[in-house]
């Protein structure tokens, strides 16, 4: 039993820094643009397809993927965020609307990854050497601490950005408030438009990732992926980029422990009881810091 | 008995006290003028006697009865009608359904209120708009509509909160003429207004107000000339 | 100035022989699509998702909120019939109705929600269709299924389902155009427009809320059930797929939230076009079906019938 703790304990902070980053890209994207990415989990999946692909047909092993994602889906979501939200803002209601339209964005995401990689669920066989670590009494696979080193480098440095240089504090300052920061001559559509890059970015690097630490994927996996990250959003509080991070952290956490001590079926509720608890009871989410809507 | 009453009104908004203990009556026919600078707390006052905000201390008694904690819904339906500073019309509905609001639980015919609602805005030379949405007028408009909505269900309190503001001069007159009516119908009137002198000209009595207290209250001449009340305009 | 009553009444003549026009025309087709040998299963579907369309509008249009878990009323709909047709022998007769009556339940197990607003409600309302899915899915095999699902056995009677599909349809539209014209209506719409306000004004706001969210919840309820017996068998893969929000939403969309014929006229053009679509192309049915409401959203965002109103607003008072 309490080996299973400690292996519940190890996977939670694993699996939870990689929710912490599903979280923290759709919490900037709302918390900057006001919309809501319903298709995030299929970005998120989409990496995942890029990995497998760079080393099913280069060979190039997934932590060269790492920053190739990176910048392929920041240029992809440059060029999205141009096609699809200068027109949104024009509409009646966008924060809605935008829900609406990724709505279809995610339905179209998702057919096109099964276009081009059928149902079937894909993995990526690379191992790194040697193939699991032992750490005290229990055995994590070397692929996973990767993951999580890497979770915590971008974290950190996704902290140090947005509270240590200008644009990260532009970036800050347009969720807290979006009025004044045109009236200080910050170009709020360049911004935006970053804003989106950066989380789409995000995304895509929490795809390689999700390829190294889950056994599978296939192009119905976003659809997890996007209530994960509302479950973390909401948890860390709408538009809370630090809240986000805890709360993908505290959420890995509690899942990976329901697995442990609750049967299977109840264990898969538990995200979906934790957003309807947080909207009830602390809808300003974990750190309480009062956001605006 | 006063039409309508508040005893020690206090509301905090976290370490803000915007209403402290403040102490309000007035009866039909009554027009009571609320002043004071931005931040008073005029509005707020309005909000904890019409329900919009639970006041965390003291009582609101409408007709004698105690309406304290009320939803807003339940101390309408005592007769509280009220307009707002920042127009809050129905958008997307027709001026006609707009007045229809508050009067759709009356045992009224349909074709009946149509007919008061069509009566009504033809007093506020609004008919030859009714089936435009709400979001189609002009601000001076939505306040005029906004009138009306409140004249519908025919209250005995009626609360307006700046009508003035933002208004052409034209309609300014037109709306005071209004108000008049509203008052010389037996009514109790609270005017919130920045513009003195149409408060000292439509109130029987003025209460002024400062940082949520009750710094003079009495008579248009009391007011005009009591220092307290020319200190906060003034400041010091 | 003309007398306004007498304008008034003119107007209402224009509008209910629309009504009449439109309500005919529908009826007799519909009617007429068996013996006429038509595609009877196209048109099941395409009444059904008028049905669910229209239902949603009350949500949407007149209440203003976005349930994007709308598939659960769906769901428990389709699995109480099954339930109660195949486990306790009911007649299917009594046991649609008490679909309607489970997803009425359900509507009032999750009125707590109304009070939250924008896409608070949206996320919650996803979440909630995950738990019922997830609760039926491990409800035990002997009630539900398992993931095989429920046979109803050969009680299919696809002719009859389809009339009652369209008794279903028929009773959905007069309840919305009898909303659309009443004060509840108007009340909901005052509530959605600024609740607040609304309160202010004297209306109920929860109770009125929670009327409209009733009128929403029992429609695609009875519309899983008589799928369910159409189709003669439920899972819940099926009868919970987000793809019946999705296609509901954007039906709804399609032809313009707030009226009662902009859920009727986006629902017939949507799934004309998706199975035109889905003849040509079956494999990028999905993908088409996705870039069109990105291009819906973007380009028509108040949908058919909301667009045209708008460039001819003195039209509003003609049209249902
Ligand atoms: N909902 C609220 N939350 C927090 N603070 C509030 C809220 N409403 C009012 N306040 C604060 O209460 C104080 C009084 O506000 P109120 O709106 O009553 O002023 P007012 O007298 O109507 O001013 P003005 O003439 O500018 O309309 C202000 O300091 C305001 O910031
Ligand atoms: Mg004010």
């Amino acid at each position: 039993m309490e080996l299973l703790i400690l292996n519940g304990l190890a996977n939670g902070l694993i699996v939870g820094g990689i929710y912490a980053l599903v979280g923290v890209s759709l919490t900037l994207l709302y918390g900057v643009l006001r919309v809501v990415n319903f298709a995030h989990g299929e970005f998120v999946i989409a990496g995942s397809f890029f990995a497998f692909v760079l080393f099913s047909t280069l060979k190039i092993p997934p932590l060269l993927a790492v920053p190739l994602a990176a910048v392929a889906f920041f240029a992809a979501g440059w060029l999205l965020y141009y096609v699809l939200i200068p027109r949104l803002a024009r509409s009646d209601d966008p924060e809605l609307m935008s829900f609406l339209m990724f709505y279809g964005v995610s339905i179209a995401a998702a057919a096109l990854m099964l276009l081009l990689f059928e149902a079937d669920s894909r993995s990526i066989d690379f191992t790194f050497t040697p193939i699991s670590v032992q750490i005290g009494p229990i055995y994590i696979s070397t692929a996973r601490l990767v993951a999580l080193a890497i979770t915590i480098v971008i974290s950190i440095a996704l902290a140090l950005f947005l509270f240590r240089t200008l644009p990260g504090k532009a970036l800050r300052a347009a969720i807290m408030n979006p009025e004044a920061i045109q009236i200080m001559g910050v170009d709020i559509v360049r911004l935006s438009a970053f804003a989106f890059a950066l989380a789409s970015s995000l995304a895509g690097v929490t795809g390689v990732l999700v390829a190294l630490v889950f056994p599978a994927f296939n192009p119905f996996s976003g659809a997890e992926y996007t209530i994960i990250a509302f479950i973390v959003v909401v948890l860390g509080g709408l538009g809370n980029p630090v809240g986000a991070l805890l709360a993908g952290v505290v959420f890995g956490l509690a899942e990976q422990m329901a697995t442990v001590f609750l049967p299977q079926a109840l264990a898969q509720i538990v995200g979906f009881v934790i957003l309807v608890g947080t909207i009830f009871l602390r809808p300003s989410g974990l750190l309480g810091t009062r956001f605006r809507r | 008995m006063s039409a309508i009453e508040a005893r020690g009104l206090t509301k905090r908004f976290g370490g803000l006290v915007a209403l402290d203990g403040v102490d309000l009556r007035a009866g039909p026919g009554e027009t009571l003028g609320i002043i004071g600078v931005n931040g008073a707390g005029k509005t707020t006052l309005m909000n904890c006697i019409c329900g919009l905000y639970r006041p965390d201390a003291g009582d609101v008694l409408v007709g004698g009865e105690r309406v304290t904690g009320q939803p807003p819904h339940v101390i309408a339906h005592h007769g509280v009608g009220r307009t707002f500073q920042v127009p809050r019309v129905f958008r997307k509905m027709s001026l006609i359904d707009n007045l229809l609001v508050p009067v759709l639980d009356r045992p009224a015919s349909d074709s009946e209120l149509i007919g008061r609602a069509e009566a009504m805005l033809e007093r506020m030379q609004l008919i030859e708009l009714r089936h435009n949405y709400a979001e189609e007028l002009s601000g001076g408009q939505q306040k005029l509509l906004e009138m009306a909505r409140m004249l519908m269900p025919d209250p005995a309190i009626v609360m307006l909160d700046e009508p003035f503001a933002g208004v052409h001069p034209v309609l300014c007159k037109f709306m005071i003429e209004r108000i008049e009516e509203t008052a010389r119908a037996g009514k109790v009137v609270l005017l919130i207004s920045h513009d003195l002198t149409s408060i000292y000209r439509l109130s029987s009595r003025v209460m002024a107000l400062n940082q949520g207290r009750v710094i003079a209250e009495g008579g248009v001449d009391d007011i005009r000339g009591n220092p307290a009340v020319i200190e906060a305009y003034l400041g010091t | 100035m003309a007398s306004p009553s007498r304008a008034a009444d003119s107007a209402d003549r224009i509008y209910f022989t629309l009504v009449a026009l439109i309500g005919g025309a529908l009826l007799a087709y519909f009617a007429a699509v068996p013996v006429l040998g038509l595609n009877v299963a196209f048109h099941f579907y395409l009444m059904l998702w008028i049905t669910m369309a229209s239902a949603f509008n009350v949500a949407s249009g007149f209440a203003g909120y976005m349930p994007f878990g709308y598939v659960a009323f769906y769901g428990v709909g389709a699995f109480t019939t099954a339930i109660l047709v195949k486990k306790a022998a009911f007649p299917l007769f009594l046991a649609l109705p008490l679909s309607g009556v489970a997803g009425l339940v359900l509507a009032l197990l999750f009125a707590p929600t109304l009070r939250l607003s924008g896409i608070y409600f949206g996320i919650v309302s996803l979440a909630l269709a995950g738990i019922c899915r997830l609760a039926i899915t491990n409800m035990p095999e002997e009630i539900t299924g398992g993931s095989f699902g429920l046979q109803l056995g050969s009680r299919a009677q696809p002719l009859q389902s389809f009339y009652v599909m369209m008794a279903v349809m028929v009773l959905a539209l007069a309840t919305i155009l009898w909303l659309s014209r009443s004060r509840l209506g108007k009340a909901l719409r005052a509530t959605r427009d600024d609740a607040e306000a609304a309160d202010m004004m004297g209306v109920n706001v929860p109770l009125v809320r929670l009327y409209g969210w009733l009128i929403s919840a029992f429609f695609p309820a009875v519309c899983g059930g008589v799928e369910a017996w159409y189709t003669n068998v439920v899972d819940t893969e099926t009868a919970f797929n987000t793809l019946i929000t999705a296609k509901t939403v954007i039906y709804a969309v399609a032809g313009g939230l707030g009226t009662v014929t902009g859920p009727i006229i986006g629902a017939v053009a949507m799934v004309w076009l998706d199975e035109l679509i889905w003849r040509q192309f079956p494999l990028l049915n999905l993908l088409i079906l996705g870039v069109a409401t990105v291009i819906l959203v973007l380009f028509l965002p108040r949908g058919i019938v909301g667009t045209v109103l708008r460039r001819k607003p003195h039209w509003r008072r003609y049209v249902p």
